[in-house]
């Protein structure tokens, strides 16, 4: 019971009128970010941090506006997945296989309608476990000292490492080179100057909007002028959109259980919505075995899969998020460093200490929702003809953006130069095959995991085997082994068949 | 051969990395750890890793043309002098500027590309500065 009353008071948060009109915008905006092939989920939120924070909003309603952004970007990846066979979004790939064949059919208006409901059935039930499992998450996280959060951190670097990117040892690489530059600063134990370089800007610690907007925004810009050709992508007719009941009730199953599946994959430290909606994907096509022929040929049921997966892991990333203060994935990340900068620290505190937060960052995502499955129905028309904007109209205002948001923080033009060099040191990772989602997540945790171990070490006195001192922390060392050999083993025993 | 090179800068970094964080002088210290041990660590995780990439590199098909680098490196350049000019020439100058040319490098007729610039341009910085009072350079031209 107490749940539900958390929960009104979430929903008074979420529908005060200033935050409604931000969950409502922030949709807008993220299908909008999500639809243009190019900028996605992680450069929309990191493109609209810096504004929200120079505008001085209240913490919640800046999160609010921001988790907005980014679960409407995995509605808005499907539109262009469907109707241009280019995904809008890392989520949005398996929606190609059977979402544009659909189009070519001349059934993109079906197909864009059942997949806005799938999208909306996936949040809508990723949501409902969150209501359940956050306060016992939180409650258990209650129990754990800093050893539990070093073998917490270090468990989410290793499922990280081991499930996403081309190699564990690139994902690897990258969350030290993030743990790095989270050194970088004044040291909170000591006072005393790490790795500043002399340099007054970095007294403080390296900007992190700076990095998440260099990394992120920046090398994208790179990226698209390196990939550019003339605009010539052939638009599908849309066609009639309409919902029709008998193919709601034939992917009933289908979404429920990828609803599933893209939950727990979200919760999952550091693996978000394009691995859950691969795994959705394959799932049903084992399941539809058989009758799998028309896989990849625009099945309804390979179409509904991956949409509600994606938007599903894409809510439950936010379930660690909340509870743990760690983040389920890249644009988590980037939402966890945004509460860091308002100075609240996520994690099991959040819900005792501020519930007008973390309740009404999930309230406003039921009415997000709503407001998303209403956009996306009869408003599709207009997001299509977004499309076809030019990218030499939009290249121009994604950097004037950056630029502004970056410099209306300090007000300072040393950030906008390490921003530019940042970005040019992303776009050479990017191009070596490494993901920048893990620089992010070691440069959010990395202060965190330093002071965890700090202190559990002051508290032995110098023994490390306070790290194995409970059951907890013994599970979680297990869990950690699990996720670093696990992916391995199932490698092999696949190969052997 | 892409990855050996960086995974040679990379160990070049954590070895000046655990140099820089061996000679930290603290004057004082309450808890056994210390400021010096988790860059330590870290330099030891990033060398071990950069070995590892150095021996086993995975093969890397980027070849970028010549026209393509060039296209990136004036996307930098152009980049930079956006940062320079941002603030001297003020917003509105910079941005007409920078997004004149971006706008040619996507592949627009110069003539349209300067009226969007210049529209962009001055419609933002009045959208930015009164109606979300954000800190924006107004430059000196215009008497900031």
């Amino acid at each position: 019971m107490e749940t539900l009353d958390f929960l009104a008071t979430g929903f008074s948060v979420a529908l005060a009128p200033m935050n409604l009109a931000l969950v409502l915008i922030g949709c807008f905006v993220g299908t909008l970010i999500g639809s243009l092939p190019g900028i996605g989920p992680i450069n929309g939120v990191a493109i609209l941090l810096p504004l929200a924070y120079a505008m001085g909003f209240p913490p919640e309603s800046a999160l609010i506006l921001l988790a907005g952004v980014y679960y409407g970007a995995e509605y808005g990846g499907r539109i262009s997945s469907i109707l241009l066979n280019v995904p809008g979004d890392a989520g949005a790939i398996m929606t190609t296989l059977d979402g544009y064949p659909l189009a070519q059919k001349g059934e993109g208006g079906r197909a864009l309608a059942l997949s806005a409901v799938a999208s909306f059935a996936g949040s809508m039930g990723a949501l409902t476990l969150i209501v359940l499992f956050a306060p016992l998450l939180s409650d258990l996280a209650l129990k754990f000292g800093p050893s539990e959060f070093v073998w917490l951190m270090t468990f989410a670097f290793t499922c990280l490492a081991t499930m996403v990117g081309s190699r564990p040892l690139k994902t690897t690489i990258g969350v030290v080179i993030g743990l790095l530059l989270a050194t970088v600063g004044v040291d909170s134990g000591t006072g005393i100057l790490r790795f500043t370089m002399d340099i007054p800007n970095f007294f403080d610690g390296v900007d992190f909007l700076v990095v998440v907007i260099g990394m992120f925004a920046i090398s994208e810009v790179l990226v698209l002028l390196e990939s550019w050709l003339r605009n010539d992508m052939k638009m599908t007719p849309v066609g009639k959109s309409f919902v029709s009941m008998s193919d709601l009730l034939a992917v009933k199953w289908v979404v429920l259980r990828s609803t599933l599946v893209g939950f727990v994959i979200g919760v999952l430290p550091g693996t978000g919505a394009s691995i859950g909606s691969a795994v959705a994907y394959g799932t049903e096509k084992r399941f539809a075995e058989g009758h799998d022929d028309q896989f990849g040929h625009g099945d309804i049921r390979g179409l509904a899969a991956p949409e509600a997966a994606n938007n599903a892991s894409a809510a439950g990333s936010m379930l660690p998020m909340l509870t743990l203060g760690i983040p389920g994935s890249g644009t988590t990340a980037i939402l966890l460093g945004a509460l860091l900068m308002f100075n609240i620290t996520p994690g099991p505190l959040l819900f005792e200490q501020q519930p007008e937060i973390a309740w009404g960052l999930i309230a406003s995502m039921f009415v997000g929702n709503i407001a998303l499955l209403v956009m996306n129905l009869p408003l599709i028309g207009m997001f299509v003809r977004l499309l076809s904007i030019k990218q030499s109209y939009l290249v121009p205002i994604i950097v004037m953006l950056t630029f502004i948001g970056i410099y209306s923080i300090h007000g300072d033009s040393f950030d906008l130069y390490f921003m530019v060099v940042l970005g040019v040191f992303a776009f050479i990772l990017r191009k070596l095959g490494f993901s920048l989602a893990p620089v992010i997540l070691g440069l959010v945790l990395g202060a965190v995991l330093e002071e965890n171990l700090r202190r559990a070490l002051s508290m032995s006195g110098g023994d490390w085997s306070i790290l194995l001192n409970g059951p907890i922390t013994i599970g979680l060392a297990i869990a950690t082994v699990l996720a670093m050999v696990g992916p391995f083993i199932l490698k092999r025993v696949k190969k052997q068949k | 051969m892409f990855d050996r090179l960086f995974a040679g800068a990379l160990l070049c970094l954590s070895g000046l990395i655990a140099w820089t964080a061996y000679h930290f002088d603290v004057p004082f210290q309450y808890e056994p750890l210390g400021p010096k041990a988790f860059p330590l660590i870290l330099s030891t995780v990033l060398a071990a890793c950069s070995v590892w990439l150095l021996i086993k590199p995975s093969p890397n098909k980027w070849a970028p043309t010549s026209a393509v680098i060039v296209k990136l490196l004036s996307g930098v350049a152009l980049m930079t002098s956006y940062a320079f000019l941002f603030e001297k020439a003020g917003f509105i100058v910079s941005t007409a500027i920078v997004g004149t040319v971006f706008c040619i490098l996507f592949g627009e007729k110069p003539l349209r590309a300067i009226i969007y610039s210049v529209i962009l341009s001055i419609v933002s910085y009045f959208l930015m500065k009164h109606l979300l009072q954000l800190n924006v350079p107004t430059g000196m031209l215009f008497g900031g």
